[in-house]
């Protein structure tokens, strides 16, 4: 069941890939079918689709999976998910959280999730690095950024 | 081709002071410091610090911002060794192999290699710029497209080279970054592919897109390690280490030589520069290597390639700022800005009439070789420390860096938003073996070859005989085949005229 899993899985990046070019392929030429436009676009999303089918035929035709013997495939995706979500989320909240304020919970969080049990330890390095850091990019960086504490003229 | 005269003149203009040199200590460290920190780069260095030189003569706003130049080179391999984030796009060779010996214990020998190689080449890039700083930037004026896409088509063979043993889904991993770099404006005006997002108008941010893919898909597998370095024993931070590194890199002169030689040329070439030479130098080390498996693997050969090309490609793109007045990048456009601060125009006349203080800034750059090693040497102790800290406090802190950083590149929330997509895509071409190193390439280089080939095309009129009609551009093709099947050609007529006698 695992190794079937993972073939679909498999197959399912490798058809993410082969849409994205299609797609890409098509937008390219609905905004300009000149050579210009296509010169380089064409030929190099005509050989991924055709390596795309070539690497399609040949899982969908091989009867082990090579790939269960990869110790990346043994990895938990449990574990990771958590950490990937939290990730998206600090992104995606920095505008309204300002990078200071998000930083610092983004990293006090993560510490939480992998299992430091230390509030003084958690808080006082999540707040010393958040504020360190966010300080010394807001006086470098030649535009503003978005802070919650830190004054800026985003 | 050298004036002898001017040498004396250049070497009075440097040592009848020590005034010009009291800013190099400073510009060297400024260097380091924005190499290292991913997202702060060295032309921005540069252009915060140009208001400085205002007050510097010319002789020493030079030496100053060369010194900038030079620690930031260095500085950008950094990173790529110890966290697997290239600071700049020409160290991303250097992550291939430094990182993969970071992991092993071998941190202090590969921040040892990494400088040993860089202070090499930016002193065989200034001696060779001194002897040749006339031919090589008269050579400049005769590169067009077609010959900046000879050489963007050698870098593509590294997607090739980079596919590892699941090939087919290597070289797809390569051409949909192929793609993915072309997307946004192209340089007719037609837009393609960007989804209605302004932030995509100018395409996809390529640093940020490569912060995602190497570093941060990275970390996110690494979420259950203790350690960078597993073996405790192996995680000490040892000056003696990164001193028998620095002297490891002197073992390979031909590697080393090879990566100077493609770097001052490669680095000539305006808007292709460090970016290309770094992956030239390394795919040219790989292929010609007796075990080019070992590649991507922790060889420090690898490290010794990348590095030697792009602080080589420093004085390559000095020589064309020289000679020709044109910038070939972001920290020679800010050095243009200061020629300009103190009414200087570069080029021909400036070569010409001010022959001593081209000679000065030559020279002034091999004694800052030896401050970047000495100040190198005091830096590395501490910054090897990163592998002594627990990956649940690394992987957050480096996370938040490269966000900050992929905010600095940009200017916008494109940057950040960049990291996280491709941080998912790295990770998912990881699992199912897409190889990550050559989807990133093709980012890389997927504008730059289409703009070369469209160039080409509008040139040439779509006449095939216009390539025929350039020989730089036909001797590159030539170089090019030889690389990709000499040693197989050589070995097939080996064979024959075995079986004949």
């Amino acid at each position: 069941m695992k190794c079937k899993r993972i073939v679909y899985a498999d197959l399912l990046v490798l058809l993410g890939l082969a849409l994205f070019t299609s797609w890409y392929l098509y937008q390219a030429w609905s905004a300009s079918s000149k050579i210009e436009n296509l010169i380089f676009i064409l030929p190099v999303a005509a050989i991924t689709l055709l390596l795309c089918a070539f690497e399609a035929i040949k899982q969908l035709g091989s009867k082990t999976v090579n790939q269960a013997e990869n110790e990346e495939q043994q990895e938990s995706v449990l574990s990771v998910l958590p950490v990937m979500g939290l990730f998206a989320a600090y992104v995606l909240t920095l505008e309204w959280l300002g990078f200071d304020l998000g930083t610092v919970l983004f990293i006090a969080a993560f510490l939480l999730i992998q299992g430091e049990r230390r509030p003084a330890w958690l808080v006082a390095y999540s707040l010393v690095f958040g504020a360190l850091v966010a300080l010394f990019f807001s006086n470098m960086l030649p535009y503003p950024m978005p802070m919650t504490f830190i004054a800026t003229e985003y | 081709m050298i004036d002898f005269d001017a040498v004396l003149l250049a070497f009075d203009l440097l040592f009848s002071s020590f005034t010009p040199w009291l800013v190099v200590i400073p510009g060297i460290l400024i260097g380091l410091v924005f190499g290292a920190v991913p997202g702060l780069q060295i032309s921005m260095a540069m252009a915060i610090f140009l208001p400085m030189t205002l007050y510097m003569d010319f002789m020493q706003a030079m030496l100053f911002l060369t010194a900038i130049f030079t620690g930031g080179t260095f500085g950008s391999g950094v990173p790529a060794i110890l966290m697997n984030i290239p600071g700049t796009s020409s160290a991303i060779a250097t992550a291939f192999d430094g990182y993969p010996m970071a992991r092993k214990g071998k941190h202090n020998q590969a921040l040892g290699v990494a400088l040993g190689a860089s202070a090499f080449g930016v002193l065989i890039g200034y001696i060779i710029l001194f002897v040749l700083i006339k031919p090589i930037s008269m050579s400049v004026l005769k590169i067009g497209p077609a010959e900046m896409f000879a050489v963007i088509l050698w870098g593509m063979t590294l997607i090739a080279s980079l596919s590892g043993t699941f090939i087919v889904k290597g070289l797809i991993a390569g051409f949909a970054g192929l793609l993915i770099g072309t997307i946004g404006f192209n340089e007719t005006g037609v837009l393609r592919g960007t989804l209605g997002s302004e932030y995509l108008l100018d395409g996809v941010p390529v640093i940020p897109a490569m912060m995602g893919m190497f570093a941060a898909s990275e970390l996110l597998r690494l979420v259950n390690t203790q350690y960078l370095v597993e073996n405790e024993a192996a995680r000490k931070v040892n000056i003696k280490l990164i001193l028998q590194g620095f002297l490891h890199a002197f073992k390979y002169p031909v590697v080393l030589i090879r990566g100077s030689i493609i770097g001052v040329f490669v680095g000539a070439v305006p808007g292709v520069g460090s970016s290309v030479s770094n992956l030239l130098s390394y795919i040219e080390t790989k292929r010609r290597d007796p075990d080019p498996l070992s590649f991507g693997r922790g060889n420090p050969k690898g490290v010794i390639a990348s590095e030697s090309a792009n602080s080589t490609s420093e004085a390559g793109s000095m020589a064309t700022l020289l000679a020709l007045g044109i910038p070939g990048g972001g920290a020679t456009a800010v050095m243009l800005a200061a020629f300009a601060m103190h009414n200087i125009t570069g080029g021909p006349q400036f070569i010409r009439e001010q022959t001593d203080v081209v000679y000065a800034i030559i020279f002034a750059n091999f004694g800052q070789v030896f401050l970047l090693i000495a100040l190198a040497l005091m830096c590395l102790p501490v910054l090897a420390n990163v592998v002594r800290v627990p990956m649940n406090y690394l992987i957050p802190s480096v996370l938040a860096l490269a966000i900050f950083g992929s905010f600095g590149l940009v200017g916008n929330m494109s940057g950040p938003i960049t990291v996280l997509v491709f941080a998912v895509i790295g990770w998912l071409f990881r699992r199912y073996n897409y190889s990550v190193p050559a989807a990133v390439i093709g980012v890389l280089l997927g504008s730059m070859a289409e703009s070369s080939l469209l160039h080409t095309l509008q040139i040439s009129g779509g006449q095939f005989s216009y390539v025929l009609e350039r020989p730089i551009t036909m001797a590159i093709m030539a170089l090019l085949v030889l690389s990709l099947f000499g040693s197989k050609l050589m070995e097939l007529l080996t064979k024959r005229s075995a079986v004949n006698s």
